[in-house]
């Protein structure tokens, strides 16, 4: 029988992406109270930007629903969204930690009815497409965001115009300010996850300065049937349909010069989103540049299935550097064929960068204190006073990402028994 | 014998940053990057693996390494962080040593004669006189050819006191004491070789 | 029990009082459905309205609740919050309002109003009819674990359980503890800088699990039997002669993994030729017992070459990639590197496999001198001076080349060693080893003794988000019992099942089901007097959850069931239910629709949707103020596996003209979360066109589609193309009626 005196211990839960989420699900499911805490306005992470995940070509929507739902009917999870981890004093059994919840402008009684959102004229670079469209200025993330509940940008709360917005049940609140609130709590579960390595870092592919080269995480936006071109994929410089694209393997992972690690997923991304584009462009041309191709596992059967569409080329190559046509804009991929020997100058409409993880918790999400231990990367692992799971413990896909949370949760709940 | 590591070994521990063939990944960033490419038999990544493959002679042989402008490019996107560079240069010495090199490769009848002689016999780099045995290392003809097409060039340097028309002969002052440096460095690179 | 009292609240928030008479719509709340209570308020998930709603509850006794307001999917924690079992959420907005254009004009809003109007009935009618579920209880739940396997998996499965409090029961058939790990040497790495191999973790394991009082450890035993449920599985445990019965809450099935024969491989890999060409577990062993020598003669093995995949990602043999391998060769390559003077070490991949942070680990391997080539094996003959003469394509070096080793180690695959569904159908493989024949676990399930597999002989479910479900309750596999992986992600794959395993004794004690209905407290009975013995539901049921009494009658297992319905879909004689899900539910829902008369030209088109995919795809369209058909009518269903025929036959003669069926996408990807329940609701409507011809109705007014959750841009098309078919169609005869 469960410690009945860590029944009544919190477990905190840092991050509301497939980690932090299944983390707290599956603690709470064993009858453990959990607060989990996001500082994004709404849950979901990096996963609710992607279009589909592999090896089924399925809807990460479909599992975050279960999961939202599961939240939903358990009084047991208390979430705590536009919020961070500021400060941990104590140890594992007894924590106190320091929250801070920046304002969200808008107040519980939101409906989501979008009247605010008719009358609001202020548009403002939208980081859910990475910059790719504008959204208003207070809005729902994404249409299955959750919770369901408007938030405006900080920017646009001193406006004359967010004081004016209309909203049926008066939710608005342009003068909110920040909270901070102190919990105690019986274990950490440090799951802030990843960000898209930064492509124009990696200078000889251009990403930056040539309009036609992009990364897997744009491309997934594209492809995303609710993204910026309502999953058209159209090529940033005119609009001109991708027929003839190439995937760059290893892009800034890998590499000492970048990072060395990698990211594990790349490959069957990659993969995945050469089937979003034959089912787009029946005759488009697809070449995807690797070093090794890394279908772990039982992956491997995605691999050759996706191996069956004959009009994909695979090239063992990293390319040495992307150039651009003056005039059509097309990159021009060049390098060399490591089972050839054969140079190559190829020319194509897009060029997608698969570009690595790096964990936050290397750079945005450092552990508040000296309480992690990091490996040489910046992902937590074990020896902190902190747990980890995720890809703020190691680059992992979605189903070990899950796999390894649930394992968490159950650390953490070992954890939260320890006395303080 | 294919992947016989003795050639391998010699090349890790005897030629200059040898051992970091070890950790080529045979990515062919290096090869893709490289200017020369079209002009190299083997790129740099082809020359490491033929190395490890225990291909002596087809590497020693090669006139790839001789190609090698120092330009850089291989070092800086090497994901690996190999200094290709001096690999490259490390493994043109050590086939020269080895007296596989040929001779009358251009790059190698630049660096071990042209270039050496003119500065062993001095002391400094006597840039008029190097400049005229490079062209007129192929003949009389070749020579002239090559001077035309360089006349604009020539000129450009001699109105801004760049080039100096008149050939140096003379010895640095402390030559002696560089002799002494050369042999002295020859004599501690024969007793490393020779696997001291 | 006590009386229902049932409270009606109409919102009239969000733009609901401006489209909707609402005045008409509190009449048929209190007069037409006789509801005991109805108010409506502007702001009902505001606190005023929140609180007229406890003070009903303390004042008037109500005590169900009927919200007609927004989509089930919002505002849970305002309308869920109030202690009453019995709520019902009727969706004027997401899925009525916002999907109407009512600027149109009149008739817009009139169709809209009898839109209302009938989801207004609906909820009526499915709040009378729901009860409150009672938990299932039995005074015998354990709330102990069972695992089967005493390998590193089953130890740290076992190890984790009794760390969070929980005793376990360990099976092991063999006479030690250990497993595979047992017989290995070092294990890669797992700690930063990732480079350096560390002390195999299995002895310390062991002892720790022998020396936990919480852990019960049964070796030499095998499972002759596991009868019962989730919480009250009866395992006969058989040791020589003797048989030990446990009772126990939940199992993790952890018996690890066999090799692919390697006699089996292609001969061009030459296992056989030489006693110098070695499996990588024979080879881990030489490297355990300090004998990394030639077996032929003895002589130091300096130059090794391991092939790797052998045997793998090859459709002749095993499809899949075993996942570790190429880490754990480096790892054997090292053990040549480091423990021989002058070792060479080669890597004949065909890609290298290191992800994540090993990707150090492969660069620390070939600073120590490991070589890569990339290529494949030939042919293998000996060696002029012994060892091994092994030709090879070399990919790189554009040829083929020649290499002298003095050992060649084949890196084979994992297998399952959990029996298939047909323990004597040969495994997908093309291979049956003897400890594969037979089943594991001996399940006494109806629908038999094995574990169900979806791919290549593992019983993975292969959900992605869900990745520890497999078809059978309160049963989780972990490490390569489940599907490939190697030592570090096994531990972790471990605890997680661990997780898992004491999570459903949990959610057993109080009743309840785990996913993906977690917490759902209703469960099926059955009306044994109706039963025609058909067996249905028994076969249908995706997790196995009926057995079968001495008389043929279905016997349920409620702790094995997942609430899903498919039993009661299944039920030709409509003879299961649950307290708040049942046939006459939904039945009476759909005859409680005011469909109006033909000359009225207004079909009607229902509509039942999966709440998993297809409800929420459909709350985006109106999320998204897309324009839906004004002649849907909606009904929710908690998976298309409980959709029952009869429904069908109970909308035509209520006068519907067309009925679409949305489910979640079926086949090889999927996305059913009850893995079977979509698709028996197509199998099933295949049998229903005839019934629907013999009633002189065309069967295309049927139609099942595949949602997808993201479909939200594409239902509008497909929802009224449908109803525009339908409407292009004669309206049903028998509406009248």
């Amino acid at each position: 029988m469960a410690d009945d005196q860590a029944a009544g211990r919190t477990i905190l839960v840092v991050g509301g992406g497939i980690s932090g989420l299944t983390a707290a699900v599956e603690a709470a499911e064993v009858g453990y109270t959990v607060l989990l805490v996001e500082k994004e306005p709404q849950l979901g992470g990096r996963v609710s930007q992607h279009f589909q995940y592999f090896p089924k070509l399925c809807s990460p929507s479909c599992g975050l629903e279960i999961n939202y739902q599961r939240i939903k009917n358990n009084p047991r999870i208390r979430v705590l969204t536009l919020a961070e981890v500021e400060a941990i004093i104590g140890q594992e059994g007894d924590f106190t930690v320091r929250i801070r919840q920046h304002p969200r402008f808008v107040t519980e009684k939101c409906t989501a009815c979008g009247e605010c959102g008719k009358a609001c004229t202020a548009l403002v670079s939208n980081p859910f497409n990475f910059g790719m469209d504008q959204v208003k200025a207070i809005r729902n993330s994404h249409a299955m965001a959750y919770p369901n509940w408007y938030f405006m940008d900080a920017d646009y709360a001193a406006s004359a115009e967010a004081r004016s917005l209309p909203c049926p049940v008066g939710a608005i609140d342009p003068d909110m300010t920040a909270t901070v609130l102190e919990e105690k709590v019986g274990s950490i579960v440090w799951a802030t996850g990843w960000q898209p390595y930064d492509a124009e870092k990696i200078h000889p592919y251009g990403f930056g300065r040539h309009a036609n080269v992009s990364t897997n995480m744009r491309f997934e936006r594209l492809a995303n049937s609710y993204g910026p071109t309502a999953g058209r994929l159209l090529r940033p410089s005119d609009g001109k349909e991708v027929k003839k694209i190439a995937f760059i393997q290893c892009a800034g992972s890998r590499d000492h010069n970048h990072l060395p690690f990698c990211s594990r997923v790349c490959c069957l991304a990659s993969m995945k989103q050469a089937t979003y584009v034959r089912e787009q462009y029946p005759d488009a041309q697809i070449t995807i540049y690797y070093i090794d191709l890394r279908a772990m596992d039982r992956y491997e059967g995605f691999q050759k299935k996706v191996e069956t569409d004959p009009g994909i080329t695979w090239i063992k190559s990293k390319p040495a550097r992307i150039d651009e046509d003056p005039v059509s804009k097309d990159p021009i991929v060049i390098g060399e064929n490591t089972l050839t020997g054969i140079r190559y100058a190829d020319s194509y409409d897009l060029v997608v960068l698969a570009t690595g993880m790096e964990p936050t918790s290397a750079t945005t999400a450092r552990v508040p204190g000296n309480n992690a231990a990091y490996d040489e990367y910046g992902f937590v692992v074990k020896g902190g006073q902190v747990l980890s799971s995720g890809c703020a413990a190691a680059p992992l896909d979605v189903a070990g990402a899950v796999q390894a949370s649930t394992a968490v949760a159950l650390k953490a709940i070992q954890a939260a028994a320890k006395r303080g | 014998m294919a992947y016989d590591l003795s050639f391998a070994q010699d090349v890790y521990k005897n030629s200059e940053m040898g051992h970091w063939i070890k950790m080529c990944k045979q990515c062919g960033v290096c090869a893709g990057s490289c200017p020369l490419g079209p002009h190299w038999e083997y790129s740099p990544r082809q020359l490491f693996q033929l190395v490890r493959g225990g291909k002596k002679e087809e590497v020693l042989k090669s006139s790839s390494m001789w190609m090698c402008t120092s330009c850089y490019n291989c070092i800086v996107r090497c994901p690996r962080g190999l200094p290709i560079t001096h690999i490259v240069h490390g493994l043109a010495r050590y086939a020269s040593v080895k007296g596989y090199a040929d001779p009358d490769q251009v790059t190698n009848r630049f660096a071990t004669k042209i270039f050496w002689g003119n500065i062993v016999s001095t002391g400094r780099v006597g840039e008029a006189l190097l400049t005229m045995r490079l062209y007129f290392v192929d003949g009389l003809a070749s020579g002239i050819k090559r001077g035309l097409e360089m006349k604009d060039s020539a000129l450009g340097m001699l109105m801004t006191k760049r080039l100096n028309p008149i050939p140096i002969r003379g010895k640095i002052k402390g030559y002696a004491g560089f002799t002494a440096m050369i042999a002295k460095a020859q004599e501690l690179e024969a007793k490393r070789e020779a696997g001291a | 029990m006590e009386a229902k009292k049932i409270g009606c609240y109409i919102c009239t928030g969000c733009g609901i009082a401006e489209a909707l008479n609402v005045a008409a719509l509190e009449k048929i709340a209190s007069k037409e459905q006789k509801l005991p209570v109805a108010r409506t308020h502007g702001f009902l998930c505001g606190a005023e309205g929140l609180q007229m709603i406890r003070d009903d509850i303390a004042n008037e006794g109500v005590n169900a609740l009927l919200i007609a307001a927004c989509s089930h999917r919002v505002k849970t924690d305002e309308f869920e919050r109030f202690g009453t079992p019995l709520l019902d959420r009727v969706d004027l907005r997401d899925k009525a309002l916002w999907v109407q254009d009512i600027s149109a004009g009149k008739e817009a809003k009139e169709d809209l109003q009898m839109m209302a109007a009938d989801y207004l009935r609906m909820g009526s009618v499915k709040l009378k009819k729901m009860n409150a579920p009672d938990p299932f209880q039995d005074e015998g739940f354990s709330r102990d674990v069972l695992v089967v396997g005493g390998g590193i998996a089953g130890l740290t499965a076992a190890k984790e359980v009794a760390a969070t409090g929980y005793r376990a029961i360990v099976v092991e058939k063999s006479p030690a503890l250990g497993g595979m790990v047992a017989r290995m040497h070092k294990v890669s790495p797992t700690l930063p800088p990732y480079r350096v191999l560390e002390e195999n973790p299995i002895q310390g394991l062991i002892a720790a699990v022998q020396g936990e009082s919480r852990i019960k450890v049964y070796t030499n035993a095998t499972i002759q039997s596991t009868k019962g449920a989730p919480g009250l599985f009866d395992v006969e445990i058989k040791n020589g002669d003797t048989v030990s019965t446990e009772r126990v809450g939940s199992i993790i099935l952890t018996t690890g993994y066999n090799l692919y024969d390697a006699s089996k491989l292609d001969a061009r890999l030459g296992y056989g030729v030489s006693p110098d060409v070695v499996t990588s577990l024979e080879f881990e062993e030489m490297a355990k017992a300090g004998q990394l020598v030639r077996k032929s003669d003895g002589k130091p093995a300096k130059r090794v070459l391991f092939s790797l995949c052998a045997g793998q990602r090859d459709a002749n043999h095993l499809e899949y990639c075993s996942g570790a391998c190429c880490t754990y060769s480096l790892k054997q390559a090292l053990y040549v590197l480091e423990q021989q003077q002058d070792g060479a070490a080669f890597m004949l991949f065909q890609e290298m496999r290191t992800p994540g942070q090993m990707e150090e680990f492969y660069r620390r391997v070939q600073e120590e001198g490991g070589v890569i080539i990339k290529g494949d094996v030939e042919q293998v003959g000996k060696g002029a001076s012994g060892g091994l003469s092994v030709q090879i394509t070399d990919k790189l070096l554009r040829g083929k080349e020649t290499l002298e080793v003095d050992l060649l180690v084949l890196a084979t695959g994992m297998i399952s060693t959990v029996d298939t569904q047909d323990p004597n159908k040969p495994s997908p493989v093309g291979q049956v080893a003897e400890e594969t024949a037979k089943s594991v676990l001996n399940l006494e399930y109806r629908q038999g003794r094995s574990m169900p597999e979806l791919k290549w002989g593992f019983p993975d479910s292969h959900f992605i988000c869900f990745p520890y479900e497999t078809r059978r309750t309160g049963i989780y596999a972990a490490g390569p019992a489940r599907r490939p992986m190697g030592i570090a992600e096994t531990v972790t794959d471990a605890t997680g099942a661990a997780l898992k395993a004491i999570q459903v004794v949990e959610a057993v004690a109080k009743g309840a089901a785990v996913h993906p209905r977690s917490g759902d407290l209703s469960y099926p009975s059955f009306r044994r007097e109706g039963c025609t013995q058909c067996k249905r539901c028994t076969e249908e049921c995706p997790f196995g959850a009926i057995n079968e009494d001495d008389k043929g009658n279905p016997l349920f297992n409620p702790t094995r069931c997942r609430r899903c319905g498919t039993c009661m879909g299944a039920c030709p004689q409509k003879i299961i239910s649950f307290a708040n899900y049942s046939v006459d539910m939904i039945g009476s829902m759909i005859k409680e629709v005011e469909v109006p008369p033909a000359d009225d030209e207004k079909p009607r088109i229902l509509i039942f949707a999966c709440v998993n995919d297809a409800i929420p795809a459909l709350d985006m369209v109106g999320q998204k103020r897309g324009a839906l058909s004004p002649y849907v009518r909606i009904i929710p269903l908690r998976c298309m596996g409980s959709m029952n025929l009869v429904w069908i036959a109970d909308a035509m003669s209520s006068g519907f003209d067309g009925i679409m069926l949305m489910g979640c996408r079926h086949g090889d990807d999927y996305q059913c979360h009850n893995v079977r329940g979509s698709a028996l609701a197509e199998i099933r409507l295949s049998k229903v066109s005839e019934t629907l011809n013999r009633l002189q109705l065309e069967s295309s007014r049927v139609k099942m589609v595949e949602i997808n959750i993201m479909d939200a841009d594409q239902l509008p098309t497909i929802i009224n193309e449908f109803a525009e078919q339908i409407g292009s169609m004669d309206l049903n005869p028998y509406k009248e009626f």
